[in-house]
């Protein structure tokens, strides 16, 4: 059974075959698989040492690339938005203290304008009232001598009626009045 | 007679598979072991426990080829 | 979410077919008598792996099904390869993202993790094995291929011999003859035991490290498929006779289930071969270019 002389150790496959195939056959390799193996063999070997591995260096280096730039650009893109930043938030404040200033500032302008109409306000007041007194006034006092002319003629006519004749007007006047000077003082 | 012989080599790497079997546990076993001690360090206890095993391997890959000669 | 079950359901409707023609594709499968046997063992493992018969010939080689089959592997991998890194995209898509990380899981975790800082020489190499090994693992479970090519002895011997190659040859390069020098007279053993650990040394090194790494390879993947088309050609027997053999066919309900744990055992299986055969390989060379550490 066990046929392991020299020539089957080597030339195995090429010994005429047993009718019977043995398990011996399984271990001697057939020489036709081997040199399929070899060809086989040799074209992925050589695929992937002269193709595959230099691909897959220069994809990872594609990478490697891409990721450097993408990395570097974020870096730029970061500084930018930083720098974005921080202008609007200089804007920002400056904005805010404007906003102050004008909201201040406005405030005074309404106060001073509030006590400027206030004061305005009062003054014109106080001089409609000294007008209307002073215009009462002058009405009394013209009133007073118109009544008091009424009163000298009335009494004239009066007088003349009484006396039937003709007073110079003059003295009678002068009567009048001193008539009325005793009655104001009789009065006071 | 050939049947005595095919039962015979049965029997031969039945025993020649005994040593690698209770080897390849050990291996393994204490690779576990080493493992779970050291999680940080379980990469390299696999390669070399894969690598035991194959060691441990070829005394039943021995007997595997004697089975077929026989 | 949606594009994560449309992958899940492409994902189980190719896995149903592939357990669909693992299940009828144990040959000579008349012969198992489902009334007396409990389980349909193939009545020659070794022709499920032997595909004799060519396809067609070019000139004197024959392109037998398992040649096709590697050149078919070849062509994934380059295809995949190509699509994936056409254009130096910045962002790749899916498909792009997981080739991606498959290349720098190669190349920076497993070369240079390994060998140190100067592994990205040996990363085509390692990359090459793994993306072969790895397509030709995963053709297991592919329906209609439905068979490891690395379970023939063929591929997993070659990387094998490349890998010993390699080592030694990086061995001599980097140390001169003390490299086999350091191997056979280990200055850290005691003097008595010195030569003997250095014979084991010796033989280990030069013999048995590329044996035992082709033949891991090559075995697991045997016992893969032998395991699949065993137990789930065994469970369709038995379901396909009942008829005639009445509630026995329900001996075939274990056998099926343990079929369908298996297959998808084998996905784990399949990634981790790839990667151990990757990583050994990357382990001989870094013990050739920095020995006795």
């Amino acid at each position: 059974m066990l046929q392991l002389t020299a020539p089957m150790m080597f030339l195995g496959p090429f010994v005429e075959e047993p009718s019977e195939p043995e398990g011996i056959d399984l271990l001697l390799p057939a020489s036709s698989e081997l040199i399929a193996g070899l060809l086989a063999f040799g074209i992925i070997f050589l695929f992937v040492w002269k193709w595959v591995l230099p691909m897959v260096d220069k994809r990872l280096e594609a990478r490697q690339q891409a990721i450097t730039g993408q990395l570097t650009a974020a870096e730029t893109t970061k500084h930018e938005a930083e720098s974005l930043l921080a202008d609007y938030k200089q804007q920002l404040a400056k904005a805010r203290e404007e906003a102050n200033r004008i909201v201040e500032e406005a405030r005074r302008a309404a106060e001073a304008l509030r006590t400027d109409v206030v004061g305005k306000a009062g003054s014109e007041a106080e001089s409609i009232v000294r007008k209307a007194h002073e215009e009462v006034a002058a009405e009394r006092q013209r009133a007073a001598g118109a009544i008091r002319d009424e009163v000298a003629s009335l009494s004239l006519d009066l007088a003349r009626r009484v006396v039937g004749s003709s007073v110079d007007a003059k003295a009678q006047k002068k009567l009048v009045d001193q008539y009325i000077a005793e009655l104001e003082e009789l009065k006071a | 007679m050939e049947e005595i012989k095919g039962a015979l080599a049965l029997i031969g790497y039945g025993l020649a598979a005994i040593g690698p079997g209770v080897g390849i546990g050990i291996v393994v076993g204490n690779a576990i072991q080493a493992m779970a001690r050291q999680p940080e360090a379980a990469g390299m206890a696999r390669t070399t426990m894969f690598l035991g095993i194959a060691f441990t391997e070829a005394l039943a890959l021995i007997g595997f080829v004697l089975f077929f000669i026989a | 979410m949606k594009w994560r079950s449309r992958v899940l359901l492409l994902g189980l409707a190719v896995m149903a077919i592939a357990v669909a023609i693992y299940s009828t594709s144990i040959p000579e499968a008349h012969e198992c008598d489902t009334a007396k046997e409990i389980i349909c063992a193939p009545t020659n493992v070794v022709e499920l792996f032997e595909h004799k018969e060519a396809l067609f010939s070019m000139g004197p080689f024959d392109v037998t099904r398992t040649v096709f089959l590697i050149f078919l592997a070849t062509l994934i991998v380059v295809a995949a390869l190509y699509f994936a890194f056409r254009t130096p995209k910045i962002v790749p898509g899916k498909f792009g993202v997981v080739m991606e990380s498959m290349v720098s899981f190669v190349r920076d975790d497993v070369a240079k993790g390994t060998i140190g800082p100067d592994g990205g020489r040996y990363a085509p190499y390692l990359l090459a094995v793994f993306l072969l090994v790895l397509v030709g693992n995963l053709f297991e479970l592919l329906p209609l291929i439905n068979f490891p090519i690395t379970s023939r002895m063929a591929i997993p011997a070659m990387l094998a011999v490349f890998t010993w190659v390699i080592f030694v040859f990086v061995g001599f390069a980097k140390n001169g003859f003390a490299y086999v020098w350091g191997i056979i007279w280990p200055k850290s053993v005691p003097l008595g035991l010195r030569w003997l650990v250095g014979l084991i040394e010796f033989v280990s090194t030069f013999l048995l490290r590329p044996i035992t790494l082709a033949v891991r390879l090559f075995a697991n993947l045997v016992a893969g498929h032998l395991m699949l088309t065993l137990l789930l050609a065994s469970g369709w027997l038995f379901f396909s006779s009942a008829g005639e053999i009445g509630a026995r066919a329900l001996i075939g309900v274990p056998w099926f289930a343990f079929g369908l744990l298996i297959f998808a055992f084998e996905f784990v299986v399949i990634v981790l071969q790839a990667y151990i055969f990757t990583l050994l390989s990357a382990v001989y060379i870094q013990t050739s270019v920095h020995p006795e550490h």
